[in-house]
C-alpha cells in the first residue's frame, strides 16, 4: 500500500519533469505557420523538425559551434587526464616529497569560482594573442580540467600496490615507462570516467566561451546557443527550440550510456 | 606481466611502506608534478592574485590600473545594483536548499528499495544531462508572457497571470524553479548513494522494536544521512553561488538588474561597464562565501583522500 503510494507521487513528479522535455521535442517539430496557431501543448505532427533543425544549425550557426566545442571536449579532456595522472603518479608512487600539500593546492583550485578568471584571462590572452582562438580555448579548458583529473587518479594509484612499481623498477623500466606501459594501461576505467565528466562540461560551458571568444569559428556552442536565442527577429521559437534539442542530444546519450562515470564522478564531488 | 596489468591490483598493506626513502625519485617525481602544478600556478592562481589585485584599482580594461585602495570596495557596498544582486543571490542560496535538495532528498527516500527504481528516477536525472544553456531556452518558452504556462493557466480560467520573468523577484523565483528542475535529480542520486551505503542492522534493530515510516526516518536515516547530507548541502551551496548560465540564458539578470545575482553583475560590470576594479571586487566577495561555503565539503573530501 505503502508502496502505491510511493510509486504514484513519483509517477505524477516525474510526468511532471518530462513535460519540459516533452514541450520542446512538440515545438521545435512544428512549421512557422502552425506555431502560434497550434497550442503550443498538442503536437502537430513533425512537418517542421528538420527545417528548424537545419535554420539553427546553418542561420544559428550551431554548426561552427559543434565543430570547435567537439574539439575543444576531445582534445582538452584527453590531455588533462594525462596531465592529471602524471600528478597523481609522481605524488603516489614516485612518492613527491611534501605530495599532500601539493595534492591539496592543485585540488583547492577548483573552489574558487570562474569569475575570478575571467578578467586576468581576458586581458592575457588579447595581449598574447590566444583571445578568439582555438588554441586559447583548448589550453584553458585542460587546465580547469586539470585538477579534478589530478584528484581523481592521486586516489585511483593510492589504491595500487606499491611492489607494481618496484617490480616494474627491478626489471630495468624508467619511470616514464613505468607510467606509460603500466600505470596509465591499468587505470583505463577511471581515465574514461574523468573524460567523459570533463568533456560534458566543456561541452555545456558558456561563461568561458562569452569571455574568451567573438568569431563563428572559435565560438563554442552554448554561447552560439545563447546568441541564437536572443537575435530576435531572426529566428523564431520553434527553431531555437531546435537548436537546443541538436546541442543538447550528445550530453544525453553520454549521460544514458555512462552513467556509472557520473555517479561515480558525483560520489568525489563533481557537480 | 599480467598481475602488473590486472584492473585491481591488490592493496599495499605493508607495515612501513609510507616510510621508504624519497630521495630516489626526487626529480623525477618534480617532473612528472610539473605540468600540472605549473599550468594550475600560471593559468589558475597567478590570474587570481591579478584578480586581487585589480580589486584594489581603477582600471577599465585600457591604460594602466591606478591604485585606489579600498575605494572599489567602498563603492560596491554603497551600490544599491550590487546589494540588489546580494539579495538575489541569497534568494538563489535559500531556494537552492529548500527546492533541489529537498526534492532530491525526497526522490531518493520514494525511489529507495522500490523494484525499477533507476527507471523512476530517470525523467529527473534527464535534465541534468542538458546544458544550463539549453535549460534556460526551455524554461524560457515556457514562461514567457504568453508561453507555455500561461497558456495552460488560461484553460483552468487564470487569465491574467503573473509576469513570470518581467518582475522581481518573481523573476528570481521561477528561475530557482528552472535550476531545480535541472539540479534535483542529482541530488537525488546523491541522496541514494548515501541511502544504500546505510548499513542495514540497526534499521532491522529499529524495526524491530516498531519504528516505522516518519519516526525510523527521523531517528534512524537522517542521522546516518549526516555525512552525505554536508557534501550535497556544500555542493549546492557553491553551485548556487556559482550558477550564471540558466540567468544568463532566460533573462540576462534584467529587466534592468533586477534579477542578476553576484555571477552575473561581476561579469557585466566588468565586460560590459569596463569597471574592472568594481568587476574584480565583486569577483573577490563572491570568492570570500564560495570559498567559505565550500569548506563545508571540501575538508570532509581532502580528510577522505588522506585516508585512502
Amino acid at each position: 500500500m505503502a508502496d502505491r503510494l510511493r510509486k504514484t507521487v513519483l509517477v505524477v513528479l516525474g510526468l511532471l519533469w518530462l513535460a519540459p522535455v516533452y514541450l520542446m521535442l512538440v515545438n521545435a517539430a512544428k512549421t512557422n505557420d502552425q506555431y502560434g496557431v497550434v497550442s503550443v501543448w498538442a503536437p502537430a505532427g513533425l512537418a517542421g523538425l528538420w527545417e528548424n533543425l537545419s535554420s539553427a544549425w546553418t542561420r544559428g550557426n550551431i554548426s561552427e559551434g559543434i565543430l570547435s566545442t567537439a574539439l575543444y571536449a576531445v582534445a582538452a579532456p584527453l590531455i588533462a587526464v594525462i596531465v592529471g595522472a602524471a600528478a597523481g603518479f609522481a605524488i603516489v608512487a614516485l612518492r613527491l616529497r611534501h605530495g599532500f600539500v601539493w595534492f591539496t593546492v592543485i585540488f583547492a583550485s577548483t573552489v574558487f569560482p570562474m569569475q575570478m578568471l575571467l578578467m586576468p584571462l581576458f586581458i592575457g590572452y588579447v595581449e598574447t594573442g590566444l583571445y578568439d582562438t582555438r588554441t586559447g580555448m583548448i589550453l584553458i579548458y585542460t587546465v580547469i580540467s586539470v585538477p579534478f583529473a589530478a584528484f581523481v587518479m592521486r586516489n585511483f594509484f593510492s589504491g595500487v600496490a606499491h611492489q607494481v612499481f618496484e617490480a616494474a623498477v627491478v626489471d630495468g623500466a624508467s619511470t616514464w615507462r613505468i607510467f606509460w606501459r603500466i600505470y596509465l594501461p591499468m587505470s583505463t576505467s577511471a581515465l574514461v570516467a574523468i573524460f567523459i565528466l570533463q568533456a560534458t562540461l566543456i561541452w555545456n560551458d558558456l561563461l568561458l566561451g562569452l569571455t574568451l571568444t567573438q568569431s563563428e569559428e572559435t565560438r563554442p556552442v552554448m554561447t552560439a546557443l545563447s546568441a541564437l536565442q536572443t537575435t530576435y527577429g531572426g529566428s523564431t521559437m520553434p527553431t531555437v527550440l531546435a537548436g537546443g534539442l541538436i546541442v543538447s542530444v550528445p550530453t544525453v546519450l553520454v549521460f544514458l550510456l555512462a552513467q556509472r562515470a557520473f555517479t561515480r564522478g558525483l560520489a568525489l564531488g563533481q557537480y | 606481466m599480467s598481475t602488473l596489468t590486472a584492473r585491481r591490483a591488490p592493496v599495499d598493506t605493508t607495515p612501513g611502506a609510507r616510510r621508504r626513502p624519497r630521495h630516489t625519485y626526487l626529480w623525477s617525481a618534480r617532473g612528472f608534478a610539473l605540468p600540472a602544478l605549473g599550468v594550475v600556478a600560471l593559468l589558475l592562481y597567478l590570474p587570481f592574485v591579478w584578480t586581487g589585485y585589480l580589486s584594489f584599482t581603477e582600471f577599465n580594461g585600457l591604460g594602466d590600473p591606478e591604485w585606489v585602495g579600498l575605494a572599489k570596495y567602498q563603492e560596491m557596498f554603497a551600490d544599491a545594483g550590487f546589494l540588489n544582486s546580494l539579495r538575489n543571490t541569497l534568494y538563489w542560496v535559500v531556494g537552492t536548499l529548500v527546492l533541489p535538495v529537498g526534492l532530491g532528498l525526497l526522490i531518493a527516500v520514494l525511489t529507495y528499495g522500490i523494484a525499477g527504481s533507476f527507471w523512476y528516477r530517470l525523467p529527473f536525472l534527464l535534465p541534468y544531462a542538458i546544458s544550463g544553456v539549453a535549460v534556460g531556452v526551455i524554461w524560457t518558452f515556457i514562461l514567457q508572457t504568453g508561453g507555455a504556462l500561461d497558456e495552460a493557466l488560461a484553460l483552468v480560467g487564470i487569465v491574467d497571470p503573473p509576469r513570470w520573468l518581467l518582475d522581481s523577484p518573481l523573476n528570481t523565483v521561477v528561475m530557482i524553479g528552472a535550476a531545480t528542475w535541472q539540479g534535483a535529480g542529482v541530488n537525488a542520486l546523491l541522496f541514494t548513494i548515501g541511502l544504500q551505503s546505510i548499513p542495514k542492522e540497526p534499521l532491522e534493530a529499529a524495526r524491530l522494536d516498531g519504528a516505522s515510516g516518519w519516526t525510523m526516518f527521523r531517528t534512524m536515516t537522517w542521522p546516518m544521512l549526516t555525512p552525505l547530507t554536508t557534501v550535497v548541502v556544500g555542493l549546492s551551496i557553491v553551485g548556487s553561488l556559482k550558477q550564471f548560465d540558466v540567468i544568463w540564458a532566460m533573462t540576462k539578470g534584467g529587466p534592468g538588474v533586477s534579477s542578476e545575482t553576484l555571477a552575473l553583475t561581476m561579469y557585466k560590470e566588468t565586460f560590459v561597464s569596463n569597471d574592472y576594479g568594481l568587476g574584480a571586487a565583486i569577483a573577490i566577495f563572491l570568492t570570500v562565501i564560495t570559498v567559505a561555503a565550500s569548506v563545508l565539503y571540501l575538508r570532509r573530501q581532502l580528510s577522505g583522500a588522506k585516508e585512502l
